[in-house]
């Protein structure tokens, strides 16, 4: 009897171990089962944060973005009922939103509802019950109304928000809401809510910086452009002035032979006129005295084509601007001025009248003034250039006065007087022609070029013209 | 010697003979007709003798000649200023006409050109008898 309730006791003790066991057992089965699914739940977070990634990655504009983001988050999170995102304007003070799941227009700034504390949130949050009605309360009136029309459940109980930022700048937030008694939020969806947002973020900065780098593409292909151009340009202009230079300096050389052959030739023709005064009307000497002046004439015509070669033709004297002259030359130095890192300014006197001259001839005086004052600064400067009218006495002529400034290295006092003399030159590869044609050139419209300059402060070269030629 | 005189500076000195044998051909006794080698020489003669007329040749370097043709505007206003040159440029000219100069001639001119200018600018009527007068395209005023 002894052993029988000894037995059946130990029968019950076993029983009372096989129940906690098997309470046991269901409990670690409700919680394997629990784990299981929230293995499930996160493999399939984690592939949808994937196909998110894939999809980004070929996405091409900000609204196909957007729209992906808000789709995928309604799937990420059930029980949402709604997910909005906001991206913030250009000038940072308004939150636009630019994708919800239903329909709607909302705007709110930085710090105002929940899209604004989302914003400026450091890092996901969320909001449950009491704190999400308090996260409304600094909304208005029809800001919460468009916000209750594009939802399910209102008021919702609890919400996820993410900033949307890349390494300091925001560019908007995500909002979802979860519905009245349905879904709750976990903080364990906070790290999804995150990387969700950052995706759209990152794909968001990728497309703008690709929209900004083409831009800065274009605006490099076209400064390019248009530097090879103005290069170009400039090159055309200095191979003229230099084809120009040459010529004139044929011209000069002409001239200048001219000039000492007129004497000589003055005395010779009259020489023979007052021989031929005091010869009889018969004399058969007045034959060949005739020859010799009419050989002399030719002599003398000769004379007059050479020295007025590279004079300007009457027909190439037109009235110009000399203030339009000047803008076209600064205009066509310009990028040579912007490499050199020289200022140019111009301060030109709308009193200046036309005057009768060659356009093409002032326009290499000024282009060569203007080179030569850019190679007076190798490091950059300031060059003005100044027109002004002067008249003496309200009886006397006028005279346009064309000032070129440089902030150079200045000329020195020993090479002042040969300035204008042809084939003078200080510089390894100059022709020593430039200012020589400039200043034949200023001097055949009856003008003069004065030159005033100081060792390291620079030079103004002032070009005189004459308002009324001959 | 008449003590009328024109005064002719030119450093070319077969150019001064030439027009100085020329003019006083033109002119006889009436008037003498002095070469200046320098525009120093010339102011001299200028500012003691009797002088009605300068021929002046500025010549290459225009310098001293243009000094000598404002002197002569600022002291002697009534002799007449004729430049003859060989070495004429529009700049030349217009830094003449500036100096206040009327009479401006390029050379190489032929007399029979010349004289009826310089019977001119001395105010006196054209001698018809010496050289035929042509008014010459060179002249300025």
């Amino acid at each position: 009897m002894g052993e029988i309730e000894q037995l059946q006791q130990r029968i019950a003790v076993l029983e009372r171990t096989l129940a906690e066991m098997k309470t046991h057992t269901a409990l670690v089965e409700r919680e394997a089962a629990l784990q299981m699914s929230r293995a499930v739940e996160l493999n399939a977070r984690l592939s949808a944060i994937l196909s998110i990634c894939a999809a980004l990655l070929i996405s091409r504009g900000v609204e196909t973005i957007v729209q992906l983001v808000v789709r995928e988050a309604v799937h990420l999170f059930p029980g949402t009922s709604a997910a909005h995102l906001f991206l913030i304007d250009a000038d940072q003070s308004t939150l636009v939103l630019r994708a919800s799941n239903n329909p709607a227009v909302i705007l709110t700034r930085p710090g105002e509802g929940l899209s604004g504390k989302a914003f400026l949130s450091p890092r996901a949050m969320l909001l449950v019950g009491p704190q999400v009605e308090s996260a409304l309360e600094d909304m208005s009136e029809e800001q919460i109304a468009a916000l209750s029309a594009s939802m399910e459940h209102w008021p919702p109980y609890s919400a996820l928000l993410a900033p949307l930022r890349v390494e300091g700048q925001r560019f908007g937030s995500l909002v979802i809401y979860g519905g009245v008694n349905a879904h709750l939020y976990h903080p364990r969806d906070l790290p999804f809510i995150q990387a969700l947002a950052d995706l759209c973020a990152v794909a968001i900065d990728e497309l703008n910086q690709r929209t900004r780098a083409a831009e800065l593409e274009r605006d490099l292909t076209l400064t390019q452009t248009l530097h090879a151009e103005a290069e170009a340009r400039l090159n055309t202009a200095q191979a003229q002035l230099l084809q120009s230079a040459k010529l004139a300096a044929v011209g000069e050389l002409s001239a200048s032979v001219a000039h000492e052959i007129n004497n000589p030739l003055y005395a010779a023709r009259n020489s023979l006129y007052l021989v031929e005064q005091d010869l009889p009307e018969e004399a058969p000497e007045r034959t060949f005295l005739a020859i010799a002046q009419q050989e002399l004439g030719r002599i003398a015509r000769i004379i007059t084509r050479m020295r007025d070669f590279y004079r300007p033709a009457k027909a190439e004297l037109a009235a110009t601007n000399a203030n339009s002259l000047l803008r076209e030359t600064l205009e066509l130095v310009q990028t040579h001025l912007r490499h050199s890192r020289i200022n140019a300014a111009a301060d030109l006197s709308n009193e200046i009248p036309l005057i009768i001259a060659h356009a093409d001839q002032l326009r290499q005086v000024f282009l060569n003034i203007i080179l030569n004052a850019c190679d007076a600064m190798p490091d950059g400067g300031d060059l003005r250039v100044k027109t002004r009218l002067l008249q003496a006495r309200s009886e006397s002529p006028t005279t346009i006065a064309i000032d070129i400034c440089d902030t150079g290295v200045g000329i020195p006092p020993e090479h002042r007087p040969h300035l204008f003399e042809p084939f003078y030159t200080t510089k390894a590869n100059g022709t020593g022609l430039g200012l020589a044609i400039s200043a034949h050139i200023v001097t055949q419209h009856g003008g003069r070029i004065l030159v005033e300059s100081e060792r390291n402060q620079g030079t103004t070269f002032s070009i005189l013209l004459p308002t009324t030629n001959e | 010697m008449p003590h009328r005189q024109i005064q002719i500076c030119d450093d070319d000195p077969a150019a001064a003979l030439i027009t100085q044998r020329g003019l006083q051909a033109l002119l006889g006794e009436s008037y003498g007709v002095v070469i200046a080698p320098t525009p120093n020489a010339a102011w001299l003669a200028c500012a003691h003798g009797d002088v009605e007329l300068l021929i002046v040749d500025p010549g290459a370097g225009s310098g001293s000649a243009s000094a000598l043709v404002r002197a002569m505007h600022a002291f002697r206003p009534t002799t007449p200023v004729f430049v003859l040159t060989a070495y004429d440029t529009p700049g030349l000219r217009a830094k003449m006409r500036d100096l206040g100069v009327r009479y401006y001639v390029a050379k190489p001119i032929d007399f029979k050109d010349l004289l009826p200018l310089v019977t001119a600018a001395l105010h006196i009527a054209p001698i018809a008898n010496s050289f035929p007068i042509r008014m010459n395209a060179h002249c300025s005023h």
